[in-house]
């Protein structure tokens, strides 16, 4: 009898299945590996995170024509590929400098290759 | 002389002859079993492998030490935690560096809710080959609690990467312990019902208990390993025998079971899964003071000429990295010996005598159609009658022919 009483409880409830992305989201702690990337106010340029990324995500890029930084003397900051990434974090915690600021956003799939380029220049607050 | 006229005409048709693999959806290693078979009875059985061969060992030599241990974190997705332990402490010996008491208990911690999770994983794909997909989702849906614990005390559910040369890369506070805490009792439960389901159930045991039996003396002749060897009654854990990291110091007991059938390997499994749980309990009530994250940018670049070896209890038994170091920033060679290379690759014996459809994991979701092919065709000439009969009936000399 009881697959009876299974029956019409499942006939009244919810279905258990979420529709995610769209309505459902999925908590995850706030020190959760995720996205991260340069902050310019604090990068040297000195490209020890490059050298020591074991996925090869990071490239060292040359900082744009118009901005120049006093504690950056080459110019040089990280761009990581989130594609190639592999969320070791072994760039933050080699940085001499702490200028990693990490996020817990694990949201990144995408048909396109994603970049952190954006998101660096940005910590500037140029835009 | 005339010739004697035929009244029998024998056809033997070749052994069956069934691939299995090696990119099976149900087999958790892309491995090919070649399985031959008289009738419905496996006479032969033989492994194939190396079809996911990416050459992590070159790859180690050619990287430093430091990109080697997230390296060897990718050799295996489930048991990502006990490689780089092992990896890391065969470091550490090269270099004589010593992890505080707190980073022992942590990495302990983080190794038994990785155990927890791989016992459940093959206890409910065990189910949905048995054809009991319910209970693969429900064990699944379970699963997902330690997930979560392991998200909590390292940053991610799978990638633990939580080992660093001379301790650990995270700490764990008061809020997180209490959070790992509550998921450990809800769990807590729901494991000793699924271990009481494998127990208990009659379909669960008419398919699993008596199927393979491994004696002791053939467990150890053919050297397997992990919950094989403790199902067959061998009293062996790498846990007990070194005591490596924090172990010496946690009450735990080695779980044997006597029967050596594959039911006994699989309630070896709860009961490990079970034991693991009051482990991770017994760590986060007596959690060592002191230091534990170790600062990445003040270990060493260089490590010193010499040798190292180390080895780990994984969920699947004995795991051993060996590291030969010339000195600089690259080891010389890494040689990793998986319990799965030994397990898979040395138990090609024991499928032969079995029904296929007792041919564990893989072959109870295989169909084939063998009962077409699968007799010798015994044809009476004279009175134009079909006798389909086992091959080996005519090799006993069972049927008159």
């Amino acid at each position: 009898m009881s697959i009876i009483k299974e029956v019409i409880k499942n006939f009244f409830s919810k279905p258990s299945t979420i529709e995610y992305p769209r309505k459902a989201e999925i908590p995850v702690e706030k020190d959760f590996r995720g996205e991260f990337y340069a902050d310019l106010k604090k990068c040297t340029g000195c490209t020890l995170c490059a050298l020591e990324c074991p996925a090869k995500a990071i490239e060292m890029k040359k900082l744009p024509e118009n901005i120049k930084l006093k504690h950056n003397p080459r110019g040089l900051y990280p761009v990581v590929n989130y594609m190639t990434c592999v969320y070791c974090y072994r760039c933050v915690r080699v940085c001499p400098v702490d200028a990693f600021i990490t996020t817990p956003n694990y949201k990144l799939s995408s048909v396109k290759e994603v970049y952190s380029e954006e998101k660096t220049l940005k910590t500037l607050g140029m835009g | 002389m005339a010739e004697r006229e035929a009244t029998t005409v024998i056809k033997i048709p070749i052994t069956l002859d069934i691939p299995i693999g090696p990119q099976h959806p149900a087999i958790h290693e892309p491995v090919m079993l070649k399985i031959y078979a008289d009738g419905e009875e496996v006479v032969h059985a033989e492994v194939n492998t190396g079809y996911n061969h990416r050459g992590v060992e070159k790859l180690m030599e050619k990287n430093s030490f430091y990109k080697d241990k997230f390296l060897s974190s990718r050799v295996c997705g489930i048991c990502n935690t006990v490689h780089e332990n092992c990896y890391t402490r065969a470091v550490e010996y090269l270099a004589g560096l010593e992890p505080s008491p707190r980073a022992k208990y942590i990495r302990v911690l983080a190794m038994e809710l990785e155990r927890i999770h791989s016992h459940m994983i093959i206890n409910a794909i065990m189910a949905e080959v048995i054809g009991f997909d319910t209970l693969f989702m429900y064990i699944m849906r379970d699963r997902e609690l330690v997930m979560k614990a392991k998200e909590i005390l390292t940053g991610n559910r799978v990638e633990a990467e939580i080992h660093m040369f001379g301790g650990v890369r995270r700490d764990i506070d008061d809020v997180k312990k209490d959070k790992i805490m509550d998921i450990l009792k809800k769990l807590e439960p729901r494991l000793k019902y699924y271990r009481k389901l494998f127990e208990e159930d009659p379909t669960i045991n008419s398919r699993l208990a008596e199927i393979g039996i491994l004696k002791p003396e053939t467990v150890l002749g053919y050297s397997l390993l992990g919950p094989i060897l403790r199902g067959s009654g061998i009293k062996s854990d790498v846990r007990a025998e070194d005591k490596y990291d924090a172990y010496g110091e946690i009450p735990w007991t080695v779980i044997t079971r006597p029967e050596g059938d594959s039911l006994a390997r699989m309630l070896v499994r709860w009961d490990e899964a079970l034991e693991s749980l009051e482990i991770c309990k017994y760590i986060l009530e007596h959690l060592p003071q002191g230091p534990a994250v170790v600062d990445e940018r003040k270990l060493p670049r260089v490590f010193p000429p010499g040798e190292s070896y180390a080895r780990v209890e994984a969920p699947r038994g004995e795991l051993v990295y060996y590291i030969n170091s010339v000195g600089g920033a690259n080891p010389y060679r890494v040689k990793i010996r998986t319990p799965s290379a030994v397990n898979i690759i040395n138990s090609a014996f024991s499928y032969v005598g079995h029904s296929i459809a007792d041919v564990p994991v893989i072959l109870v979701s295989y169909d084939p159609c063998i009962s077409c092919m699968e007799r010798a065709i015994v044809l009476d000439l004279k009175n134009n009658v079909e006798k389909r009969v086992p091959l080996k009936y005519i090799a006993q000399k069972k049927v008159r022919l």
